[in-house]
């Protein structure tokens, strides 16, 4: 009955079909591309784990297994030491906040001379900017080692850490939030026969301030959980309670203390967020 | 082929006429307290070309989506040869929508595909799961996709990315996509609604056609009245979830139409008239729309 | 309050009748209870700022003859830091008993060939975490979409299990693997990979998410299984935004493993924390400099890969 099916279709008309629209029928490059691209990254894995001797770890599995099962089954739970573990994280927390503070009022300042509108001269914009680059691109962990060495254990080094890499960050992120000023209003304030002083105070400051509030609160939230890490290396906080217990081989404790500092940082995301819709309102970033 | 029959043979056949195709007994549709469809029982033989007109949100579209199940029925049975498609799970379900093709106001198609894998898409019921992720389509379902394009007046686009095309040129690749599916029945959920009068034309002439040439069953939502009265052989009138009319193009008069739209009737009937090069009463000779060969040459 | 007085001018000189007057003084009555308002959730903020504050400074005994001390030892630390280059000698090759002279380039970087093959390593590790990390995230984000998950119970575990990936920094997975599979480079490809795993299929979810569902209802209507709408319907439309997360990720793996080392898990790291513990010279300022040579740079290609092959897709 059905003239027009997949079984009609014969040797000649597939035949035909190719001539009139070989393309469709698989490009060979193509596929080759595909396929070899496929093969080199399948060959590349297998290289780099042969590399990394991944072996290991399927050899591993009674270490593994130890731990595992004491991360799980906490045992002599009064002899904790609770006292240790939340000073730990309400220094983590006060690290966190002094250094992203300190670099807020450090990057207003370094903000303006990165930013292409309030520093037209080349040379000490792009200085700046470099600087800025350095500053970011060495690891918050990084510059805890080097804090740490400079002025021993303990959260000074880790505020100065977190101070220094946020400086590098919120100074980029102002900048850019300054040169996308717009214009316009700075213009209608100025029409208005405004001096300096007066533009900037209704015209610049009213549409970054929002913004540079939003940024800081931000780098807060996301220096909280790299402050927890900075403890590793020995820039105080919650880290070093971590890394003394794993040490020690008390592996449920660390399991404690990992899931309390992953409650308290979603709390504070959860507060940082609250105080970002009061202050900017919806749109914020 | 043989899998898809064997689904609905093995079946035990409650209604054993032939030329039915599709048989509604009470289907409904709830959404929570809000009945879409309520208690439509229809009979649609085979071969039958049926469009469905109404005012938007009388239930057409929830009538068409429940026959190949994208929309569940609450209730009530749908019968095809003796199987009830309402209860089909899985596998079942699967072929039974393979053999319903369906064809959609806004194409839904993968606009970031080339238009020939979109219709070769037709075929994936037939391929396992490999061959399907591979996207390994066979010599004969290629030049078969290419056919139906040709059908279609649409084979010089095969290679091009589906999302430049235009909405009447990927109609025309869903309904190819469609033909490739091998179906018993069409089904077009308001295929016309975002086209222009022109492109309309074809896609509706290609409906025909399809209808007549291959003899499908084709089930149709269309919003305008006088496309369905130029295409279809039988319309049913749907007007709040019922079905308030249902018979010959030619026995529906005016009164019938107005009662069916309410407010709407003066829309309905303005964009008749606006369409009137659709062919007005008058059927047109249902064909292929032809090849444009200029374009290709 | 310099807005309040102008608007009352406006409004005195305006008002043309007790009426005009009373909307005047309702809008003034309205504006000053809204100013106070305002004022005393600012004025507790700032009372709970300072606190907050006092309380850091306290915590974090962060005092100010702590900082004396602390403060010129970092200058005395950066200063120890630096090389000591002598301009005559800059260029000076390695004598004939093969060392270096002092104050050359070569005396400097004397372990350069050792820099340079960990620097080789922390970037494949980097290469394969993500790869590694990708592939996992690739295969949940699918069912963890809010939109796609095949059902309820799939779909939370789904999201459940990344949240757990993503949510604990990879230098701790890093520890803890260590522990387990020992010393080297295997520990923190995992670390960095479970990680990227969460942290991509969160965003690759979200990218799901805001998909177009019209092509998976076209291949659901064909007669698709799950995994045929998925593969035609959604994989066409987000490859280019998974790429382009993909290598952002990768950016940021590089960074991750060059710092896994510190806990013993391979890479440039290792080499970091041991001249930086156990020396006190021009080496840690040598293998930094590397370092941050090497983020650099590929910061620098990587965005241009993405701009490339992504393009303006990106951009719209």
């Amino acid at each position: 009955m059905r003239t027009f099916s997949l079984a009609a279709v014969g040797p000649a008309e597939i035949q035909a079909a190719r001539a009139q629209n070989p393309k469709a029928f698989g490009d060979p490059l193509r596929r080759a591309l595909v396929i070899g691209s496929w093969a080199v990254i399948g060959a590349y894995l297998a290289y780099s784990l042969w590399l990394f001797e991944f072996y290991k770890l399927f050899q591993a599995s009674d270490n593994a297994l130890r731990m595992i099962t004491r991360m799980f089954v906490w045992q002599d739970m009064d002899t904790w030491m609770y006292d240790q573990i939340y000073v730990g994280i309400a220094q983590t927390i006060a690290m966190a906040f002094l250094g992203t503070l300190l670099a807020t009022i450090l990057a207003l300042f370094i903000a303006f001379a990165a930013a292409r509108n309030t520093m037209p001269m080349w040379l000490p914009r792009q200085a700046t900017r470099r600087v800025l680059d350095v500053l970011r691109g060495v690891d918050q962990v990084i510059w805890g080692l080097v804090f740490v060495r400079a002025v021993g254990l303990g959260p000074l080094a880790g505020v100065l850490a977190i101070f220094v890499s946020d400086t590098g960050t919120l100074a980029k992120l102002y900048s850019e939030a300054i040169e996308n000023i717009d214009k316009k209003q700075v213009e209608g304030v100025r029409s208005t026969g405004a001096d300096g002083a007066r533009t900037i105070r209704f015209g610049i400051i009213p549409q970054i301030l929002p913004v540079f509030i939003s940024l800081s609160l931000y780098s807060f939230e996301s220096s909280t959980r790299s402050a927890t890490i900075l403890g590793l290396v020995g820039a105080g906080g919650v880290g070093m309670v971590i890394i003394e217990r794993f040490r020690a081989g008390l592996f449920d404790q660390v399991a404690f203390v990992v899931i309390n500092v992953l409650v308290v940082i979603a709390l504070i995301d959860w507060i940082s967020s609250k105080i970002r819709r009061r202050f900017i309102g919806e749109r914020g970033h | 082929m043989g899998t898809r029959g064997s689904v609905f043979v093995e079946a035990e056949p409650s209604n054993p006429r032939e030329d039915v195709m599709l048989e509604f007994k009470a289907l409904t549709k709830r959404f929570n307290d809000k009945v879409a469809v309520e208690d439509v029982s229809l009979t649609i033989p085979q071969g039958q070309m049926v469009g469905i007109i109404g005012r938007s949100g009388a239930g057409k579209s929830t009538l068409l989506r429940m026959i190949n199940r994208l929309a569940d029925p609450s209730g009530g049975e749908l019968l095809h040869k003796g199987v009830d498609v309402a209860k089909l799970k899985g596998a079942e379900l699967r072929a039974w929508r393979s053999n319903c093709a369906m064809v959609f106001q806004q194409f839904n198609l993968v606009g970031r595909l080339n238009v020939i894998t979109n219709v070769m898409t037709g075929r994936l019921h037939e391929h396992g799961f490999l061959s399907a992720m591979l996207q390994m389509f066979s010599a004969q379902e290629r030049a078969f996709a290419i056919r139906a394009l040709d059908r279609l007046g649409m084979a010089h686009t095969a290679l091009q990315q589906t999302d430049t095309l235009s909405g009447g040129q990927m109609q025309r690749v869903a309904i190819a996509r469609a033909l490739v599916q091998e179906p018993e029945i069409l089904l077009a959920d308001e295929p016309i609604a975002s086209l222009d009068p022109l492109n309309a034309k074809l896609v509706m002439d290609a409906l025909r056609a399809i209808n007549t040439e291959d003899g499908l069953t084709v089930i149709c939502n269309l919003h305008t009245l006088d496309t369905a009265r130029a295409y279809c052989d039988r319309i049913i009138g749907m007007q709040a979830g019922r079905v308030v009319f249902d018979g010959a193009a030619h026995e529906l008069t005016d009164a019938a139409a107005r009662e069916i739209y309410g407010a709407e009737a003066g829309e309905a009937f303005q964009e008749g008239l606006t369409s009137t090069s659709l062919g007005g009463h008058t059927r047109p000779a249902p064909t292929m729309p032809q090849p444009a060969r200029a374009a290709v040459g | 309050m310099a807005g309040s007085m102008t608007t009352s001018t406006l409004g005195s000189s305006a008002a043309g009748g007790p009426q005009a007057h009373d909307a005047v003084a309702l809008f003034e009555a309205h504006r000053a209870a809204l100013i106070r308002q305002k004022m005393w959730t600012n004025i507790l903020f700032l009372v709970l700022f300072l606190a907050m504050l006092a309380w850091s400074i306290d915590v974090s005994r962060f005092f100010p003859e702590r900082l004396a001390q602390g403060i010129p030892r970092i200058f005395e630390y950066f200063g120890t830091i630096l090389p000591n280059l002598e301009w005559d000698k800059l260029f000076l090759p390695r004598g004939e008993d093969g060392r270096a002279v002092p104050g050359s380039l070569t005396f400097w970087y004397s372990d350069f060939t050792k820099y340079v093959t960990l620097i080789f390593e922390t970037i494949l590790m980097a290469i394969t975490a993500t790869i590694l990390g990708a592939a996992a995230a690739f295969a949940l984000c699918f069912p963890a979409a809010r939109n796609l998950s095949p059902n309820g119970v799939v779909g939370t575990l789904c999201r459940r299990v990344l949240e757990i990936c993503r949510g604990v920094p990879e230098i701790l997975y890093a520890l803890v693997l260590v522990f387990a599979v020992g010393i080297g480079p295997l520990a923190g490809v995992l670390a960095i990979a479970i990680h990227t795993a969460g942290a991509l299929g969160k965003l690759f979810a979200e990218v799901n998410e805001n998909a177009s569902m019209r092509p998976v209802d076209g291949i659901r209507a064909v007669g698709g299984t799950w995994f045929e709408e998925i593969r035609y319907g959604i994989v066409p439309q987000v490859l280019p935004n998974f790429a382009s997360y993909a290598l952002l990720r990768f950016e940021i793996n590089v960074r991750a493993s060059s710092i896994v080392g510190f806990v013993g898990a391979g890479g440039i790291g290792q080499e970091l924390n041991h001249v930086i513990s156990f020396f006190s010279d021009d080496r840690v300022l040598a293998v930094l400099i590397l370092i941050v040579l090497t983020v650099t740079i590929i910061d620098l290609i990587s965005e241009r890969v993405r701009h490339a092959f992504i393009g303006r897709e990106n951009l719209t």
